[in-house]
């Protein structure tokens, strides 16, 4: 606890009339902790989990899923043995089949096929579990967004970020322990709030949306306002709201009480965060924060990595755009552009600091694309039917790839990945078992995979 | 019968060889001269212009597109390539030296020349130019394969007659040149016979007309011929009775028909004589077709259909299913009596019938059935993949024709007898679906805290326990109570003085300003589509207003919810009524979803959701996919609850009635229908995959500029109309209201051909491909037979408002107990199902709901009695023996204090520091306006953040009840942000001094501690610090 405060909490609450005992205290922290008493259900390999959320659809098949049959039917109709298993939906066109325009190179000593796409991630091949066979069947951005980060397409359910900081609690009081970025969310993919929302869960465990270059909301003092001051503000805040508390004993007001102190500190300790001065210029070009494609993506990379180190659980770093209905190569080209350099950048950034061993990092978006051209124009249209996602780092095997798709990509042969299965490799990593993490809703005993249910992608693990 | 393309020109010398549209002329002549580049430039300058039309609407689009990157044009990447190509050549050409120029060109002949056959997509035509003899003549003709006797054919042609040409009858005897339709070829002088069906020109009076006949004496004319001019002449034969041998004894014929104008054709005539069958189709020109006339004719053909024919798109015949799904057979073959029954008896019942079923699987129950099949698909099935498997029934195998029956039974659609097996009658002892029942009012030993009947049911509970309820609170504490609670505001400085009377707080409008908001959350209202598209929604503010001004106006809850579910069937043309669904149409929808079936329904199950947990309090949604797990709520009680919506949409709905506004919508839909059209037909030649969607800002785009011109005028006209975002169901509302466009990427259908169209029917596993046997509208079965009549949502209203509905009053009593103490008696406020809590005071429950029903579901009269108890005015001090036998306050032996919502924590701030803008009603206001929060803009995904911040309702789905949670962002909003910061210098400013701040936020004096702290602050940083926290202090942001 920082020394300067000016309220010990134990003093504070012995001068209340409470003791250690005291049935709403202890109700309290338990409550800040999780109502589940026992997460961890085991050993996790991860503490935090950096999910990249590639808004928009990259496509499959141009990126981690090569495809040489697709160069040799470019033009033509989806055979008709493949085009049977493509379920039909609005958006899943059979004609045309559209050739990429990359060149696919085996990487590492896995061998592992990326495409010239992303070059510099393409290098860190060795480090990522990449699964081929994510597959659902909701084909619009905004639904699909949900079932990507939520497990369902409605937006009413809680997100991933909120179950792991209710199943874990937080590790810091000094900051948020689950932070959202929306990176270039211009065109029409707004971001969906439930990716980060609590749904059913108490608020406190929603996602604190920040703006990568202004930090968290309100969590600057005003410039006229010395810490001085504001300590002074905060005694006489909390000695008010003492008073209302020793006379009512409502247990909300004790932790409001707390809260006081947590932002105290957080006036301090969010803007601190936002110092990327404090890093050396080696870092600064390594993320290409100077060079105007990398600038925003690789300052939430490394605020992402420095949101680690302080202890934030939960990191949620949304970049928009990947939305290639025409023109596929400028479009893929230009986020190639904006992702490639700063996410290879994390990935080393976190190896060489030791933290990619305990850091989870996600990458993918809400679908992939179709291998077919929608329209004449050179784009695909959506596809949730096969798409790609990877993992890396935080007790992941690397250098693997999970399910195959059929020799164009379009669906899914071999071993299907469901959001919900992702979601539940995600907490297994941070140490919980997604069927035990039970929230009373209104006496409806919830979990993070809802009535579908979902299994734990096993092999994606090291082994042991 | 497809329509059938013209062969290659016959060799006739009246036949010009056919010139190209859009390719360029054949030239075989070489070498190349000086003449040849001349022509070869004027060549090229019409060719720019042709380009020109084809890829300015490509460039409009582009530019349309730019703002709606998702909608990326679908043009062809290679025509714009070339049209700039030949732009730049045409542009540079003249100031070339010549030989540049020869060079320029001949290259672009010889690219040309060295072409082998026309590779030719729809966009290119083949013309045909026809000049006469002064004679009969047979220029063009061709046999149609097969030949056609079938019941119906439509054939058109274009046509453009050179007006230089064109004779004016009587003086120059006037022109003839028509297409017939014959079983014989004839030859290229012969006539053709009488009774023979042709369309075309002729000359009547004095005029050139165009004409249809069977004969000189069985003819009728149409309009006027003009030269130079393109027509579109469509001819349809057919036979008044069916059969092959029966004559086409109808002609009609349309010059420049419109999509709609089927059953309107300019000319009609009959003939009892006429052919019954056609061989051959051609033109004739006769002894008024001189040699130098000039008859451009091109796209002729014939379909069998008039959307075929003017390659309009199919029209949906069943909007219920996509074209993709199978459908029930119209013959059925299998009787479930008959064939099914007794082998079902045979196998299956023994184990799979009844209530105690082996593995809950039962085979009695058709909704049971019907959650082992694959609807239509035996294949699919799971029962049938059990049974032709063997695996069922375990001793023996089904005999061959007896699987053979339960396949087709199954895609046939699964027939059932429900007079044998009918569906089961769910009962439940749920205390929630019994019948309200007055109790008698409890005498209590503590009678002197009683104020009315409900402290009376109150100290009862408390009696029973050992409970001591608290004495009453003080004045000023109830004033801050009374005002916090009813206006979310505090109150007034110069209303210290006495007890606030109830009855004007009721009546100042701060009250419905506040209140609405709880039936808001409830609604799940919001002002934008949701989803990524998100669009704003420009009227919904209406709903807002009216649920504020049901408040204030204290309408009965029986009306109240007649006109949010009903408005539309109720009255059209009371625009509060219209206003009204807006509850309904709340729902949110992806905007970008081309599945219009896959919106409509979410829209359906948003609706359907919202309605049953809003006025029924149940969680109807569990049965969406399969009957309810705890509820006795079945998957047909679902669809047929969701069936008294199916027919409706959310619209943009003008308000009031209005001829000109009726016309004013009209004009605008068939225009942009009639553009839309177009271009669907023009994407249809390129080989566009379909179905071909075009934006809507993509078909104004590419308007003509008269057609925009118009377009616009409509548009604005429209936008200056009174709309709402309501809910209007074509074939239940009592008149037609007029729908205004709603800003969408693709619109919602409204047609109320389509919606009429539109059945309710069972999804299995609540997929909306599995669709399952149709059902009409009607409530869940457990509240007793449905009526068969009980279609429309008036007579749900009536229904919900029956004074025997066990529900209704017991969900709305409880909810308005909530919002006064912030919990309801039963918890779960819109879960009154066996899941849900039970009440904690069921009389009292029963009492409330009693005294609403009793007093015509006056609202008022149940907040009165909740306002004047003893229970609401009881103090918030802690009790340890209290506390110690009810922890949680459950029976309410104290009043306990709660947060205040979002918007009334930001109304607070506002007020105690003098800022607040208490105008009311109009469209919503931006974020950082000083109104009252109820009218910041409510758009979905954006709500303002401090409302999030403070655990707001998120308008997706419906909100029972605000949870209170804490977080650091809190404190920070609440200390740092420039509304706070502002608003503690204008407190300051506004109060003065301590002790005024004091009062003016918490009503009372202050005390000793506080002031001297307070002062303190004050002293060294001013007084805006110490406003600053006294608007941090619980006592400010909570209900005391």
């Amino acid at each position: 606890m920082n020394p300067s405060l000016p309220i010990d909490r134990r003093t504070f609450a012995a001068s209340a009339g409470l003791g250690a005992s005291s049935i709403a205290l202890r109700s309290l922290l338990a409550a800040e902790h999780g109502d589940t008493e026992s997460a961890p259900h085991h050993t996790p390999t991860a503490r935090s989990v950096i999910f990249l959320f590639m808004s928009g659809g990259p496509s499959q098949v141009d990126t981690f899923d090569p495809k040489p049959e697709l160069s040799k039917l470019v033009g033509q109709d989806v055979p008709a043995s493949l085009a049977q298993n493509v379920p039909r939906i609005k958006r899943a066109g059979l004609k045309n089949l559209l050739g990429s325009p990359w060149e696919f190179r085996k990487q590492g000593q896995s061998g592992i096929e990326i495409s010239n796409l992303l070059p510099q991630i393409g290098q860190q091949a060795d480090s990522l579990c990449i699964i081929r066979s994510m597959t659902h069947r909701n084909p619009v951005h905004g639904p699909g967004e949900c079932v990507a980060l939520t497990g369902t397409s409605i937006g009413d359910r809680p997100s991933l970020g909120s179950w792991s900081l209710y199943g874990l609690g937080s590790e810091t009081d000094q900051l948020p322990s689950f932070i959202a970025m929306n990176l270039h969310t211009d065109g029409m993919q707004f971001p969906q709030a439930a990716g980060w929302s609590p749904g059913f869960l108490p608020s406190r465990y929603q996602g604190t949306l920040v703006d990568a270059n202004e930090g968290i909301l309100d969590a600057r003092m005003p410039a006229n306002v010395s810490s001085q001051q504001r300590a002074k503000e905060l005694q006489v805040i909390q000695a008010m709201n003492n008073r209302m508390f020793a006379s009512s004993r409502l247990s909300e007001l004790e932790a409001r009480i707390r809260n006081y102190e947590t932002a105290f500190r957080m006036q301090t300790s969010a803007p601190e965060l936002f110092q990327l001065n404090r890093e050396t210029t080696r870092i600064h070009s390594l993320y290409g924060i100077q060079d105007k494609d990398t600038r925003e993506v690789g300052r939430a990379c490394l605020l992402a990595r420095r949101m680690v180190q302080r202890g934030v659980r939960f990191i949620q770093i949304r970049v928009g755009g990947w939305d290639a209905h025409g023109n596929l190569k400028g479009n893929h080209e230009k986020l190639a552009a904006r992702t490639d350099a700063p996410i290879a950048a994390l990935l080393t950034d976190l190896k060489q600091t030791g933290l990619l061993d305990e850091t989870l990092v996600v990458w993918g978006g809400e679908f992939g694309r179709t291998p077919t051209m929608e329209g004449r124009a050179g784009g695909r249209d959506h596809s949730p039917s096969a798409y790609t996602v990877w993992l890396a780092g935080g007790g992941v095997q690397g250098g693997q790839t999970i399910g195959t798709t059929d020799p164009i990509g379009y669906t899914v042969v071999e071993r299907p990945v469901k959001p919900l299965d992702l979601h539940a490799t995600i907490l297994h990593a941070i140490g919980i078992n997604a069927d035990k993490l039970i929230f009373d809703h209104h006496g409806l005993q919830e979990n993070p995979l809802g009535v579908t249910g979902g299994n734990l992608v096993r092999e994606a693990f090291l082994p042991g | 019968m497809q329509p059938s393309p013209m062969p290659s020109p016959m060799p006739s010398p009246m036949v010009t060889s056919p010139c190209h549209l859009t390719l360029p002329q054949h030239s075989l002549h070489s070498p190349r001269s000086a003449g040849q580049n001349q022509a070869a430039l004027i060549h090229l300058k019409r060719k720019a212009r042709l380009y020109w039309s084809l890829v300015h609407p490509i460039i409009l689009q582009l530019i349309s597109n730019r703002f709606f990157p998702d909608a990326l044009p679908e043009l062809s990447a290679t025509l714009l390539m070339r049209s700039c190509r030949w732009l730049c050549q045409i542009l540079l050409l003249p100031v070339l030296p010549l030989w540049m120029q020869a060079w320029i060109v001949g290259g672009l002949l010889a690219d040309e020349l060295s072409s082998g056959p026309w590779t030719r997509n729809g966009l290119a035509t083949e013309r045909f130019t026809i000049t006469g003899t002064g004679g009969r003549n047979n220029p063009l003709r061709k046999p149609l394969d097969p030949a056609f006797a079938g019941d119906e054919i439509f054939i058109r042609f274009n046509l453009r007659y050179a007006a230089k040409s064109l004779d004016s009858p009587p003086a120059t005897s006037g022109e003839f040149f028509v297409l017939w339709l014959d079983e014989l070829e004839g030859n290229d002088g012969s006539g053709h016979a009488a009774n023979i069906p042709n369309v075309g020109i002729h000359v009547q009076g004095n005029q050139n007309r165009f004409m249809a006949r069977y004969n000189s004496s069985n003819q009728k004319f149409g309009e006027v011929l003009q030269g130079d001019r393109d027509y579109l002449i469509l001819g349809r034969l057919w036979k008044s009775t069916s059969g092959h041998d029966q004559p086409f004894d109808q002609l009609s014929l349309w010059v420049d028909p419109q999509s709609d104008e089927e059953l309107t054709p300019d000319v009609s005539l009959q003939s009892g004589k006429s052919i019954s069958k056609v061989n051959w189709i051609g033109f004739s020109t006769g002894a008024k077709t001189e040699i130098d006339d000039r008859i451009d004719v091109w796209e002729v053909r014939t379909a069998d259909s008039w959307n075929t024919i003017l390659d309009l798109p199919d029209e949906p015949t069943d909007p219920n299913y996509a074209p993709e799904m199978l459908r029930p057979p119209s013959k059925k073959t299998i009787s479930f009596r008959e064939h099914i029954q007794p082998l079902l008896k045979k196998h299956c019942f023994e184990c799979h019938a009844g209530k105690d079923a082996e593995e809950g699987v039962r085979l009695d129950v058709v909704d049971e059935v019907l959650q082992q099949i694959s609807p239509l698909q035996h294949q699919k099935s799971h029962l049938y993949q059990l049974v032709a498997t063997g695996k069922m029934p375990p001793e023996a195998s089904l005999p061959p024709q007896e699987l053979q029956l339960i396949a087709r039974w199954i895609d046939e659609g699964l027939d059932w007898d429900t007079d044998s097996l009918p569906h089961p009658v769910p009962v439940s002892d749920h205390w929630a679906f019994h019948p309200i029942e007055r109790p008698t009012i409890p005498v209590v030993k503590h009678a002197a805290w009683v104020v009315n009947p409900i402290d009376a049911f109150i100290a009862a509970q408390h009696e029973n326990v050992g409970l001591v309820a608290n004495p009453m609170a003080d004045r000023q504490t109830l004033n801050r109570r009374l005002s916090l609670g009813l206006h979310g505001i505090p109150p007034r400085t110069e209303d210290m003085g006495e007890l606030l009377k109830i009855d004007g707080l009721l009546s100042n409008p701060a009250y419905g300003q506040r209140w609405a908001r709880y039936w808001l959350d409830i609604a799940r209202w919001a002002e934008s589509n949701g989803h990524q598209h998100n669009r704003d929604r420009l009227h919904a503010w209406r709903y807002r207003d009216w649920v504020i001004d049901a408040f204030n106006q204290g309408i009965p809850f029986d009306r109240f919810l007649r006109e949010q579910i009903a408005g539309d069937e109720i009255s059209p043309s009371s625009p509060q009524n219209m206003i009204a669904t807006g509850f309904l149409a709340a729902a949110r929808y992806s905007g970008n979803e081309l599945d219009k079936r896959i919106q409509r329904n979410d829209i359906l199950i948003d609706i359907t959701n919202t309605t049953a947990s809003a006025f029924l309090g149940l969680t109807l949604e569990c049965a969406q996919c399969h009957s309810h797990k705890f509820d006795p709520l079945s998957i047909r009680d679902y669809y047929r609850f969701q069936g008294f919506f199916i027919s409706g949409q959310p619209q943009n709905l003008v308000l009031g009635k209005s001829e000109s506004a009726h016309e004013l919508a009209q004009e605008r839909w068939i225009l942009f229908n009639q553009v839309q059209q177009r271009l669907v037909r023009v994407r249809r030649k390129q080989g566009y995959p379909e179905p071909i969607l075009i934006t809507p800002e993509n078909v104004v785009a590419q308007m003509r500029p008269d057609e925009r011109t118009a377009f616009g005028r409509l548009e604005s006209q429209l936008a200056k109309l009174d709309q709402t975002w309501g809910f209007y169901s074509p074939s239940s509302a009592s008149a037609e209201p007029v729908v205004a466009p709603h800003k969408m990427r693709w619109q919602l259908p409204h047609a109320p051909e389509v919606l009429g169209k539109l059945k309710a029917a069972i999804l299995i596993r609540g997929d909306l491909q599995a669709r399952g046997p149709e059902v009409t509208s009607g409530w869940p079965r457990i509240f007793g037979e449905v009526d068969e009549a009980s279609k429309t949502r008036l007579q749900l209203a009536h229904w919900l408002t029956h004074p025997e509905h066990p529900l209704t009053a017991r969900v709305w009593v409880n909810r308005l107990w909530q919002w006064h103490f912030g919990r309801g008696l039963v918890e779960t406020s819109s879960d009154f199902g066996t899941q849900g809590t039970s009440p904690s005071h069921p009389k009292l429950l029963d009492f409330l709901a009693s005294e609403l029903i009793d007093h015509a579901w006056n609202t008022r009269h149940i907040q009165r009695m909740i306002l004047e108890s003893a229970t609401y005015r009881m103090s918030s001090e802690y009790s340890a023996a209290n506390a110690k036998l009810d922890p949680d306050n459950r029976l309410l032996w104290r009043w306990k204090p709660r947060r205040l919502e979002s918007e009334a924590i930001r109304d607070s701030v506002l007020a105690v520091s003098g800022q607040l803008d208490h105008s009311s009603g109009g469209p919503s206001a931006l974020h950082d306006s000083y109104r009252r929060s109820i009218y910041l803009k409510q758009k979905r995904d954006n709500l303002p953040s401090q409302q999030v911040l403070f655990d707001s309702a998120n308008g997706i789905i419906s909100c029972a009840r605000r949870r209170v949670s804490t977080s650091p962002l809190q404190p920070l909003w609440l200390m740092n942000s420039d509304l706070i910061q502002i608003a503690a210098k204008q407190f300051a400013e506004r109060a003065g001094s301590v002790e005024s701040a004091i009062q003016i936020a918490f009503h009372r004096q202050a005390t000793e501690p506080e002031l001297q702290q307070l002062q303190e602050l004050a002293d060294q940083f001013g007084l805006a610090s110490a406003c600053l926290a006294i608007m941090n202090s619980s006592e400010f942001l909570y209900i005391p």
